[in-house]
């Protein structure tokens, strides 16, 4: 992750606002920019910013820059899931987010964010995938999520996440038919009408939520700074119903049992409220068609 | 291991036989959902690692071989900023480099070596569990480096991982402050689930969700966590988590014997 220079008075500073000093006065639930412990950064979400994918998305939250893109192909089913499409997910960080992943150096932290996203969307309820079925066993649809990161301003997980629903709610697949000749070969045939596509149900697609452990209290949506006084994070990752489908441990430190349960039922809180606030902005988005503003990248 | 390029791999599309047989695999019998298989721990069995520890957990069987202290590489990055909590600036602390491997035979399918993104993914959990126990800030500017192979996949591999390197570790000398100990566990899908501890191979193949715990014990504090699949809501994973945290504190008198064994071996072989 990016590394920022902090001293030892800005550190006890950002501690002490987050945690009471004395346990008997009301908690201070002051962060250094003004923000409670559970309140986000103001997110700027826009989908459809680039033309050439079926889906795209891009988040600022705060000094973090995400830009997904999705690309539907056509390929073979899976062998253990013939009826199944699936998704790969490649995490590039770029050398413009901060001068340590020039070259190979962002290669760990891209292969361990692919991961975690392989395991939030490894069940069966997070995306329909039999929908991608084309003909089982022979053809499937595989959707092919790259995520760049444009900009490193701490909390990437989150960010990412949502990143990655509004793509897959921006996704257009465009919908094939399988004719069956009299020898039985088969032919896929696509539909003429450029607009004549089949949308994903993101309804229950997951966002990772991350805590991030400051003294003995916890935060959500942890800035550079903050990330850097803290010795351990848990990182969550909740559907719009409050349904826990990752459970991932992230940093140097350890972290008491009980903190854990009551990160998670933060991180469930949070994730409710963050899920429903996404899919009113991208209903109003949706709606507005043609008539949207697109800002893209000069914004 | 890593870019063998004389050995003769099979052709690209070979499959094991059972992708074409009948289903015919009972399902797992029903058991008490809190019982530990019984383990065997030894330490100290690689004359050339540093400290070694091999475990077996029913069919789960893992080496594990630490290495080092040794000057660590890339050691030009300048002084650091200072670690939270007041340590010595990152450029000075120790490093701990985990490397997981299964064996191709491991599983029921083979997997040729380099196992791609699943034993990174391992490999970052070991890390990240074993880090809090291991006083690098007594290794400046060294590295230590824990390998664990997995000889056979019997269910909880990643448990058993954590476990070995972390006797391999207290075999080599290594300054820690707790051990840390690792259990697995696994839901099964099905209107009623409970979660059950230390599955078998067998039950984490059919598991809706599957969970790992790091626990050290004298501490209490929880080392590393990793869990996903549907595990329902919060109070189901709060429970699982609880549920691992006591098979943990269950599994430790085994491991203190393990280590006194094995410091005993040591005193009675030293030349006088």
């Amino acid at each position: 992750m990016a590394s920022v220079a902090l001293s030892e008075a800005e550190k006890v500073y950002i501690v002490h606002g987050v945690q009471p000093l004395k346990i008997t006065v009301l908690k201070e639930d002051l962060r250094v920019d003004g923000r409670g412990c559970e309140d986000y950064r103001c997110v700027d979400v826009e989908t459809d910013v680039v033309s050439n994918t079926s889906g795209s998305a891009r988040v600022k939250l705060g000094h973090t820059d995400i830009l997904v893109g999705v690309k539907a192909e056509m390929g073979t089913p899976k062998l253990e899931k013939p009826n199944e499409g699936y998704l790969e997910f490649f995490v590039d960080c770029s050398a413009n987010a901060t001068p340590e992943f020039e070259g190979r150096g962002g290669d760990d932290l891209g292969t361990e964010i692919a991961n975690t996203l392989y395991r939030i969307f490894n069940n069966k309820s997070s995306v329909d995938l039999k929908s991608l079925c084309i003909s089982p066993r022979e053809h499937c649809w595989i959707l092919y999520v790259d995520v760049l990161l444009l900009e490193c301003g701490g909390n990437l997980f989150d960010a990412i996440s949502i990143a990655v629903k509004a793509a897959l709610f921006n996704t257009r697949i465009p919908r094939v038919r399988v004719l069956e000749d009299e020898e039985g070969s088969k032919d896929i045939e696509l539909s003429d009408d450029p607009y004549d596509c089949i949308r994903l149900s993101v309804e229950n697609v997951p966002c990772i939520v991350t805590l991030c452990k400051i003294g003995y209290r916890h935060v959500v949506d942890a800035t550079l700074q903050e990330e850097a006084c803290s010795l351990a994070s848990l990182l969550v990752s909740v559907t719009s119903k409050g349904v826990v489908t990752c459970m991932r441990k992230v940093g140097k430190g350890s972290l008491d049992p009980e903190s854990i349960f009551e990160m998670m039922e933060t991180g469930k809180r949070v994730g409710k409220v963050l899920h429903t606030s996404l899919q009113n902005i991208l209903h109003k988005e949706e709606s507005l068609g043609t008539k949207r503003q697109k800002v893209g990248f000069l914004g | 291991m890593p870019g063998d390029h004389r050995r003769i791999r099979g052709p690209e599309e070979s499959q094991p036989p059972q992708l074409y047989a009948a289903d015919e695999e009972e399902a797992p019998a029903a058991r008490d959902p809190t019982r530990l298989r019984p383990v065997y721990a030894r330490a100290g069995l690689l004359s050339q690692a540093k400290g070694s520890a091999y475990l077996e957990a029913g069919g789960t069987k893992v080496l594990c071989a630490v290495s080092g202290p040794r000057q660590a590489e890339g050691g030009e990055r300048g002084g650091g900023p200072a670690g939270a909590g007041g340590e010595a600036p990152a450029a000075l602390r120790g490093r701990l480099l985990c490397d997981f491997r299964r064996a191709p035979f491991a599983g029921r399918r083979r997997r040729a070596p380099p196992g791609g993104g699943e034993e990174r993914e391992l490999a970052l959990a070991l890390q990240e569990a074993l880090e809090p126990a291991v006083r690098l800030g007594r290794y400046p500017r060294a590295q230590l480096e824990v390998s664990a192979l997995l000889l056979e996949d019997g269910g909880s591999a990643l448990a058993a991982a954590l476990t070995a390197a972390a006797l391999a570790l207290a075999d080599a000398g290594v300054e820690m402050y707790d051990l840390v100990v690792g259990c697995g566990l696994s839901r099964a899908p099905g209107p009623a689930p409970t979660w059950l501890l230390d599955p078998t191979r067998l039950e984490e193949e059919r598991a809706a969700a599957g969970l790992t715990v790091a626990l050290m014990p004298v501490l209490n504090q929880v080392a590393g966590l990793l869990g996903s699949g549907e595990g329902g809501p919060t109070e189901s994973w709060a429970e699982a988590v609880r549920l691992g945290l006591e098979g943990c504190q269950r599994l430790y008198p085994v491991l203190q014997q393990c280590l006194v064994r094995a410091a005993r071996r040591r005193d009675a072989a030293a030349p006088l």
